[in-house]
């Protein structure tokens, strides 16, 4: 049940300080960001984002959709002017980040923590609301946040959904054309979930860009009209969400071969035309693949295969093909185990 | 300056009763022990007399104390996730790093406002200049020990941290000739420690550098360890800090 009333009109003139008209709002050029290792560890130079080129346009409402460590907060933060990049450039609106932060074009919500406990709701949003040369009301950004009965709420008595709604109620105050956010629903159950993604989709009808890092498919799936798909620091595919879901029109084909021959079928199978991926588990190859009559025929005719298998593959595989990992695509609440003992 | 944040953020300090009882009451109440019950208070001492020179000395503890904890908390703060919203906001450092410091300075006040007027009030003597400069020297030489709370609130990450730095500051209070009057080699030893310098520099307008045992600090002294000390801790926290950033 959504306890939000709708979104308010409200002044646009404190977003209009930074940037040329018709500018994207973000664009990223040839952004890469390497960490250094630890002093005393032998690890090499991490490079968090390895080349990243992005063109968001006003109004889009994009996702941003990979597992852990993809890179997504880091390409975030330097979207925020939190980060600067190790090379590359990063625009807002044709500003430089921190200028757009600075001019209130751009706000974010970001993962947990990073809010005063002993503050209650609103003197939060009132502190947050002073650094600003103009912003919304206090109270119309705690109406929107649908945060009004819990104004007077120590932040250490709210659940973790509450505290996120806060942290939206502030990324409200300067009203942005671009709002970030990084992981919103991440430590959330299922209920808090929804609540959250109600609230955005009823302030989505301000208009504004909404860029978002997941690593729900669902969520990307629900409420992006495009998604970024990010894996190893680098940009695997961009496209409508239909355009990202008919990629998973394929089908996996698995089956049985013999020992003698696995390993030539394998080399072979990774040769053919539209196998997009082929994976061993033991006796069992399965084959991810576009067209799957062909590979079938294949592993039953000339591999010599056996108990074959068919299935049309969902979003996940998709994803998973995709990204290369699938330690991330575990059930929701294995997943996010970590970030819950984060939310403490 | 904002007075908006800068107000809530000393609400936030006035809601810690257990905070406020060691920095502002249990200095106080150390006078009233150490300084104004024993028999020796009114007994001469440079421009003024002992209970003065106690009362100094609480109060330069008291707002140690504080400064060292509102320095400690503000880098923990922002070590566990305010600072990144805080970078969401137009607030420029220099602005946060004013504000902090403003506060740092009202609240290490109440400790030495409280204690000198309880030292007024139980026969503590001094000349006009003594009280006025002691007490200058007092509050501005805090400000030393907020880049001390800075330094382990970074260093550490944690409340607990915090807590246990101005935990250490009874241990420096003792050496530094706080507590109980040192002589001899511990004497010596205590002279290198960082709350020494402090309060013998804020005693000085009292005592001119006399020490219980009779012997004399030259005016170098004091002002070296002060120096000193603010180096140290002023270089550790820039480096402390600075890393911190890079790891983001």
């Amino acid at each position: 049940m959504n306890t939000l009333t709708t979104s308010t009109t409200s002044t646009r003139a404190t977003s209009s300080g930074a940037g040329a008209s018709g500018a994207p709002a973000i664009e990223l050029r040839g952004l890469v960001k390497t960490f250094r290792p630890q002093r005393g560890s032998h690890d090499t130079e991490v490079r968090a984002v390895d080349g990243i080129d992005l063109r968001i346009e006003p109004g889009e409402v994009v996702a941003f959709l990979g597992p852990n460590g993809a890179g997504k907060t880091t390409t975030l933060d330097m979207v925020l002017g939190l980060t600067d990049p190790t090379s590359g450039t990063a625009e807002v609106f044709g500003s430089r980040p921190r200028d757009a932060v600075v001019a209130g074009t751009v706000s974010a919500v970001l993962q947990t923590g990073g809010l005063l406990r002993d503050l209650t709701v609103r003197e939060t949003v009132r502190m947050i609301a002073s650094t600003y040369a103009a912003h919304s009301p206090v109270d119309e950004v705690i109406d929107r946040a649908g945060l009004t009965a819990l104004a007077g709420r120590r932040v250490s008595k709210c659940s973790g959904g509450e505290q996120q709604r806060l942290r939206f109620a502030l990324a409200l105050l300067p009203d942005p054309r671009l709002l970030v956010l990084d992981e919103p629903t991440a430590g959330m159950d299922v209920t808090a979930r929804r609540d959250f993604w109600d609230t955005m989709h009823a302030d989505a009808s301000a208009g504004r860009t909404v860029v978002f890092a997941t690593h729900y498919l669902e969520e990307a799936d629900a409420f992006a009209d495009r998604i970024v798909l990010v894996a190893g620091g680098r940009i695997v595919a961009d496209g409508t969400t239909a355009e990202i879901r008919s990629r998973a029109s394929g089908r996996t084909v698995s089956v049985t071969l013999p020992d003698h021959a696995l390993a030539d079928a394998v080399a072979r199978l990774r040769t053919t035309d539209g196998v997009r991926a082929v994976e061993e588990r033991g006796a069992r190859v399965v084959v991810t693949a576009g067209d799957s009559d062909a590979v079938a025929r294949l592993l039953l005719v000339q591999l010599g295969g056996t108990d074959l298998e068919i299935v049309t593959a969902g979003l996940e595989e998709a994803f998973m093909a995709l990204t290369g990992d699938s330690r991330d695509l575990l059930p929701d609440d294995q997943l996010h185990h970590h970030d819950e003992e984060l939310v403490r | 300056m904002n007075a908006t944040f800068t107000l809530l953020e000393m609400r936030r300090i006035t809601r810690d009763w257990a905070g406020m009882f060691f920095t502002a009451v249990l200095p106080a109440f150390f006078y009233l022990i150490f300084g104004s019950t024993v028999d020796a208070k009114g007994a001469d001492i440079g421009n003024g007399n002992v209970a003065m020179y106690v009362m100094i000395s609480m109060a330069a503890y008291g707002a140690v104390t504080a400064t060292t904890s509102i320095g400690g908390n503000a880098a923990v703060e922002r070590v566990q996730g305010w600072g990144r919203q805080l970078g969401l906001t137009p607030l420029a450092d220099s602005s946060y790093i004013a504000m902090k410091a403003l506060i740092a300075i009202t609240v290490a006040a109440v400790p030495i406002l409280l204690t000198f007027v309880l030292g007024a009030l139980t026969g503590a003597k001094g000349s006009a200049l003594a009280w006025a400069l002691s007490a200058a020297l007092v509050l501005v030489g805090s400000s030393v020990f907020a880049l001390y709370g800075l330094l382990i609130g970074t260093a550490f990450r944690s409340e607990a941290a915090v807590g246990a730095a101005a935990g250490t500051l009874v241990i420096f209070a003792f050496l530094g000739n706080l507590f109980i009057p040192l002589s001899g080699a511990l004497l010596s030893f205590a002279k290198l420690t960082p709350l020494y310098g402090y309060a013998a520099l804020a005693r000085y307008p009292l005592t001119e550098g006399y020490l219980p045992d009779g012997s004399r600090d030259p005016l170098w002294l004091p002002v070296t360890n002060v120096t000193v000390w603010a180096v140290v801790f002023g270089v550790l926290a820039t480096v402390l800090v600075r890393r911190g950033r890079e790891r983001q």
